[in-house]
């Protein structure tokens, strides 16, 4: 065959081209050689001399179409309403496939003669001039489905729209329906305009969507309204999720993929949306009563609408404030410390378990739980009162880390140290945690009571993490001079021994740097018993010759030392402090002493004398008569007895005094006093003028990781600076401040 | 003897520099705190003595001393600059 082109009897070719055409449309047989010779007709036709003949093709062809297409809406509107659909159906699958095989047979003219007509994709987009579809030429594909559309689908649209929604209306009904039909006739109003490059969904959402969706949200309206009328809370959420989960099945039975989100959210805004004070006001009793099913499936509802969960989480966090507090505050009798603590971490791991499974770990709900955790670890009975949670946490970790007899295992340790952090990270006055937690680790270190120095170092390290490093760098500070001590002990005994200068006494030494040790201004000084005395100067020598320009205070309040006591009838070995062992060494050469012989040879000052010979009596080791006077006589009782020949008088300073918790309180204050400076400096240094209410907010953000500050205080802070002309007022504002370089 | 020291006893010290002044004549941070470029006062930053008996922190007099191109005097007293031994 040949591919010139040449002079063509439209009229004959065209006629030899309909049999087939009518065969292929409606999906009858066409042999194969005559299917492959159709192809050189559409050819021949559209190369043509003298001129192609594409065009009368294209308009033939057509024609064809419509007179085709009119002829099947005859036949499925003549059967009535009752097997409309499924004749439709019919007629539809047939059709659809039969004109893309046409597509194809008119391949040639599709791609030479109408893509040149076709407005490129360019167009279309920037060409700025609207297409009328019915004057553009389609492919011969496309053509066959706009056909279709326009003289099909829309003289029967009312009437396939209110048949289709009838039979999803039995299907919900439970009534079983020919799925593939509905499914089939859904999406030709889909596949009808699929070719379409812009909004190809258009049609389907206008023409179908649209009422289905309407219909939709009416039958759920009257569902829900029923269902409310009928079930209790719990009952109806249980339903509505079965039916919301029907529905979406449903969707994926009938409907085209775009649509399954906008039913689901449809059937949520009238089932869920329009009811949810009916929902939220049976949020309170759910959460008080803690039924764990029904907040579940309330969460599921309400997740996905929006601000639907606000009062949930409400209600959520409103709840365990209540029971942290009622924890925290109904703790009592001894050991208060490790019973707040326990108590506030039951509370926080029971909701932080109930949130993770009933509410899917929602971030919402973690905020939640945190801030109502906050808000009891911070809580003051009374606004004006320190809060004493950070003490009580300190006291907790001192009880962990302290030697005891209680025996946990090391990771029963770590466990509760790691919990501990939980709190402290709770805590707004970190600060204030700071300085207890550094008074009693110092005492822990100098008296050697920590269980485990590692325990010791990983909560630093936890504080640190927490915190950052300036939080703990004088914690870590004590850790160094622990071991810088260790080993100046070491260098000195070797002195000792190399120069023969062994006074009897093993001395062990701890030397602390003044200003990294919480270690109290008033340091009491008396004489050291003169077995001692020898020992001291001894190592103040070696010390001064190995670091020059250092001088050294004895913190006689924190030495000790053991004693053997021969006056009694079984030996005793009994650690004390350097107070006691001065009173009982005087001993030594004597029998009876009274409170001023005892005053003049120890130079203790009298209150703390009186205080050091009460506890020794208490334990009645010396006896005296009546009460401690001036002129009260003491002598060493020789009838001692104690079960346990090794024991240990406790050093008042061990524990602490109220007097103690006021001072720290008061550093604490000190402490903030020149951080606010700092940071009120710091600010205005980079800003230079700053209203008043910017500078205390950036402050405020700057100092909330280590405590929150008081306005009064910073205020206060502000004035000092501008005492101290640091910063001024500027001139012309009542509000404002400048920094003064 | 009726009571008698056993061998152990803990002696517990603290200590502070001991210098002229109460503030480093450089920086004039105070020696018990430590110079502007340290953190932490104490053994990580600590004070050194002239010959002519003047006391800095040790950071800033080698700052200082290297400043100085001709001469290294002290800051002070202007004599010639010796580290005490």
């Amino acid at each position: 065959m040949s591919l010139k082109p040449r002079r063509v009897d439209f009229e004959e070719t065209w006629n030899v081209l309909l049999g087939t055409i009518k065969g292929v449309i409606t999906c009858g047989t066409v042999p194969r050689h005559v299917w492959n010779d159709r192809f050189s007709d559409v050819y021949k036709l559209c190369v043509a001399c003298p001129e192609p003949l594409g065009d009368k093709l294209y308009q033939e062809t057509k024609l064809f179409l419509e007179n085709h297409v009119s002829e099947l809406n005859q036949s499925v509107v003549g059967n009535g309403d009752e097997s409309l659909l499924s004749i439709y159906h019919k007629n539809w699958e047939e059709y659809s496939r039969g004109s893309s095989y046409l597509n194809q047979l008119y391949g040639y003219l599709n791609t030479t003669f109408i893509k040149k007509q076709k407005h490129s994709e360019a167009d279309l987009n920037y060409g700025g001039f609207t297409v009328d579809p019915v004057d553009q030429m389609l492919e011969i594909g496309e053509l066959a489905l706009d056909i279709w559309k326009r003289v099909m689908i829309e003289p029967i649209k009312s009437q396939l729209i209110s048949l289709i929604l009838q039979e999803v209306k039995r299907d919900r009904k439970g009534v079983s329906v020919n799925q593939t039909v509905i499914h089939g006739v859904i999406n030709s109003f889909v596949n009808v305009e699929e070719y379409k490059r812009k909004n190809p969904m258009q049609y389907y959402e206008t023409a179908f969507e649209a009422p289905f969706l309407q219909e939709t949200g009416e039958y759920y309206k009257q569902e829900a309204q029923q269902l409310k009328d009928e079930c209790s809370c719990s009952e109806y959420m249980e339903k509505i999720i079965q039916k919301l989960d029907t529905e979406d099945f449903r969707s994926r039975k009938f409907l085209h993929p775009s649509s399954y989100t906008k039913v689901t959210q449809e059937c949520q805004q009238r089932a869920v949306a329009d009811h949810l004070q009916f929902l939220h006001g049976e949020c309170r009793e759910m959460v008080q009563n803690e039924k764990r099913k029904d907040l579940t499936n309330m969460y599921m509802l309400l997740r996905p609408i929006q601000s639907g969960l606000g009062v949930l989480v409400e209600q959520v966090e409103e709840f365990i404030k209540q029971t942290g507090l009622d924890a925290v505050l109904n703790v009592k009798g001894d050991n208060i410390p490790s019973q707040f603590v326990e108590s506030m971490l039951e509370v926080h791991n029971r909701y932080k378990d109930m949130i993770k499974n009933v509410f899917n770990g929602d971030q919402q709900f973690v905020g939640a739980l945190d801030k109502a955790c906050a808000h009891v670890i911070n809580y003051r009975l009374n606004p004006k009162s320190v809060c004493k949670s950070p003490e009580l946490l300190s006291k907790y970790c001192d009880s962990l880390l302290r030697k005891s007899s209680k025996g946990i295992s090391e990771t029963e340790l770590d466990d509760k140290l790691a919990s501990s952090i939980t709190i402290f990270k709770y805590l707004d006055d970190k600060d204030i945690f700071q300085r207890f937690y550094s008074r009693m680790l110092a005492k822990r270190l100098i008296y050697g009571l920590s269980t485990s120095m590692d325990a010791e170092e990983s909560l630093i390290n936890r504080l640190k993490q927490a915190c950052g490093y300036e939080f703990t760098n004088k914690l870590h500070r004590m850790f160094t001079d622990m071991s810088i001590s260790m080993e100046l002990s070491s260098q000195f005994h070797d002195v000792v021994k190399r120069d023969n200068l062994h006074t009897g006494v093993n001395l062990n030494i701890l030397i602390l740097q003044a200003g990294a040790w919480p270690l109290g201004q008033n340091i009491l000084t008396f004489h050291f018993p003169s077995e001692l005395e020898k020992s001291i100067k001894r190592f103040e020598g070696f010390y001064n010759s190995k670091f020059s320009g250092r001088k050294l205070s004895w913190m006689h309040n924190f030495c000790t030392g053991d004693l053997k006591f021969n006056f009694t009838k079984k030996t005793y070995f009994v650690t004390m402090g350097t107070a006691h062992m001065a009173i009982l060494l005087i001993y030594n050469n004597r029998n009876v002493l009274s409170f001023k012989e005892m005053q003049l040879m120890t130079n203790i000052p009298e209150k703390e004398l009186t205080k050091f010979l009460q506890s020794l009596i208490d334990i009645k080791i010396l006896t005296t008569q009546g009460s401690i006077e001036d002129e009260s006589t003491f002598r060493l009782n020789p009838d001692y007895s104690n079960k346990r020949t090794k024991f240990k008088i406790s050093v008042a300073t061990q524990k602490d005094s109220p007097y103690e918790v006021e001072m720290t309180h008061q550093t604490v204050d000190e402490d903030r006093k020149m951080y606010l400076q700092a940071a009120i400096v710091r600010v205005m240094k980079s800003r230079k003028v700053l209203k008043h209410t910017l500078l205390i907010n950036e402050v405020i953000s700057q100092s909330n990781s280590r405590f929150t500050p008081n306005i009064s205080m910073i205020k206060k802070c502000i004035e000092t600076l501008i005492d101290k002309q640091y910063l001024e007022r500027t001139a012309n504002s009542t509000d404002e401040y400048s920094y003064v370089a | 003897m009726k009571v008698k020291i056993k061998s152990n006893w803990t002696a517990v010290a603290s200590w502070r520099w001991i210098a002229n002044d109460e503030n480093c004549g450089i920086c004039r941070m105070p020696f018990d705190g430590c110079c502007p470029d340290c953190k932490l006062p104490g053994d990580d930053c600590p004070l050194v003595w002239g010959q002519c008996s003047h006391c800095f922190h040790i950071h800033c007099i080698v700052k200082w001393l290297n400043s100085q191109q001709v001469h290294q005097l002290c800051p002070m007293c202007r004599q010639e600059w010796k580290f005490k031994e």
